[in-house]
């Protein structure tokens, strides 16, 4: 288990690691050709763990198909949003793998301060591999278009962007 | 500060008369156009290249770039409560509605199409055009949210609910495509609301409060955030705008004043205490202010600090 934390999430993870291309097309039930999550690649087992991981700990609120919760732009009555989805029709693909990560870790608080949520930091459900291996899943159902957008926000020096 | 010892060179009803009468031939004047409005009725002002247009209640009213002042024909289709322009389509205005829907009009206001077909029957409370995409307007409703038009107001998208602010959905009041990056492939809109300033990305992710630098660098460093002056807390906004020229520059037009920033809205110093209800920059001189409130259309040359009554509504 890797141990990441805040300050090693974007110096440690991304040093070294050469940026590869995202220009593969993805087949049904395979991994997108150079499908990578903070520079590094994202292998068919990682996938598989990805998707193992996401139906037992996402599928319940973002939809088991990542279509995210019914009428998900309109607030809850308790003033929170909706899950979002988290194909093509969702905001996932606008943010970094950096900021994906630490969301999924620490909570949607450590991009926005302040911001109230229902979705849960993971921090002590599951493991960087596991969050890895989940967020590099929902990237490989994306679109060759959506994954060029979101590679493109990644910082290439591998600071903070 | 009282507000007359603010405007610089106070133009009198007479003296404005008389200019506008000797300088331009047209047959209305604001005085005119605007007697029937209350204190309290609903204003919008827009730039529209040098020129200005200008709605207070169901008036409507146009100064070209020669200072000359047109009283335009009231609108049928309803009251416009907020307008839009951009710089890179010259010919366009772009109204909202008390009674919903959006009018388009590309010849200086003389005329309007009705646009919105598909937005909900409510108020369009502010309205802007995409400062990167001119061809995209977003429209607030009361009541509802933000919605997106892709083609000039002719078909829209439902893409956000309004912002939760202390406890509350709140309707926006303002609203503003800044050109600053994301950081999420996009840029930002801002909105006012009645309990201050709030913004979300053109990917409409979340409602956020404007930070001082970036969370992820902050989370990185473990250093705290820079220090913030934001807007007097829960304050109502009346106006907002980002300077087209200079997006990181916002206006606000607050009940306590004319509020500026220069960092996109992390720190605020109040600039004057005019009092406005609608606010507008000049697309290429960021220092280029006009304002309307109860005592008629005033311009200021040098981003607020002093101001120039140019008609007496």
């Amino acid at each position: 288990m890797i141990a990441v934390s805040p300050r090693s999430l974007v110096t440690g993870l991304m040093a070294g690691v050469g940026m590869a291309l995202l220009s593969g097309v993805a087949d049904a039930g395979s991994t997108p050709e150079n499908l990578t999550f903070l520079e590094k690649p994202i292998t068919p087992e990682q996938i598989a763990l990805g998707n193992d991981v996401y139906a037992e700990f996402c599928a319940s609120c973002h939809g088991a198909n990542l279509e995210g919760q019914k009428n998900w732009k309109r607030r809850l009555d308790t003033g929170r949003m909706p899950a979002p989805p988290h194909d093509a029709s969702g905001h996932t693909w606008r943010h970094s793998d950096q900021e994906l990560f630490a969301i999924t870790k620490f909570g949607v608080g450590a991009v926005v301060p302040g911001y109230e949520s229902d979705m849960p930091a993971f921090e002590d459900v599951l493991s960087d591999e596991e969050i890895i291996a989940v967020l590099g899943y929902i990237k490989s159902v994306w679109s060759d278009e959506e994954r060029a957008f979101q590679h493109n926000l990644n910082p290439k020096d591998g600071r903070a962007k | 500060m009282k507000r007359n010892t603010i405007v610089a060179g106070p133009v009198s009803r007479r003296a404005l008369l008389h200019g506008l009468v000797a300088g331009a031939g047209f047959c209305l004047l604001p005085a005119t156009a605007f007697a029937a409005a209350s204190k309290s009725t609903s204003s919008a002002i827009a730039f529209y290249g040098n020129a200005l247009i200008v709605a207070r209640g169901s008036a409507l009213l146009y100064r070209d770039g020669g200072q000359n002042w047109t009283a335009l024909s009231e609108m049928s289709a309803g009251t416009i409560l907020t307008l839009a322009t951009h710089l890179e389509r010259p010919d366009r205005i772009i109204g909202g509605l008390d009674a919903g829907g959006v009018v388009l009009s590309v010849d200086g206001g003389k005329s309007w199409n009705v646009r919105g077909q598909g937005l909900p029957e409510a108020a369009v409370t502010a309205i802007t055009t995409a400062a990167t995409t001119p061809d995209t307007i977003y429209a607030a409703i009361r009541g509802d949210g933000l919605w997106q038009s892709d083609d000039v107001g002719q078909s829209w998208t439902f893409v956000m609910d309004r912002p939760w602010l202390m406890d509350a959905e709140r309707d926006l009041t303002a609203l503003s495509s800044v050109d600053l990056a994301t950081g999420m492939g996009g840029i930002w809109l801002y909105a006012g609301t009645d309990t201050g300033v709030t913004r979300v990305p053109d990917c409409f992710c979340r409602w956020q409060d404007v930070q001082a630098g970036d969370a992820m660098d902050a989370l990185a460093s473990g250093k705290p955030a820079p220090s913030k002056a934001p807007l007097p807390e829960g304050e109502p906004v009346n106006a907002l705008v980002s300077a087209a020229s200079q997006p990181a520059t916002l206006y606000a037009a607050l009940p306590s004043g004319i509020w500026h920033s220069q960092d996109a809205g992390v720190i605020w110093l109040k600039r004057s205490e005019v009092i406005a209800t609608a606010l507008a920059v000049h697309p290429l001189r960021a220092d280029d202010l006009a304002i309307v409130n109860d005592d008629g259309v005033l311009q200021s040359p040098d981003g607020g600090r002093t101001w120039t009554a140019i008609a007496n509504i």
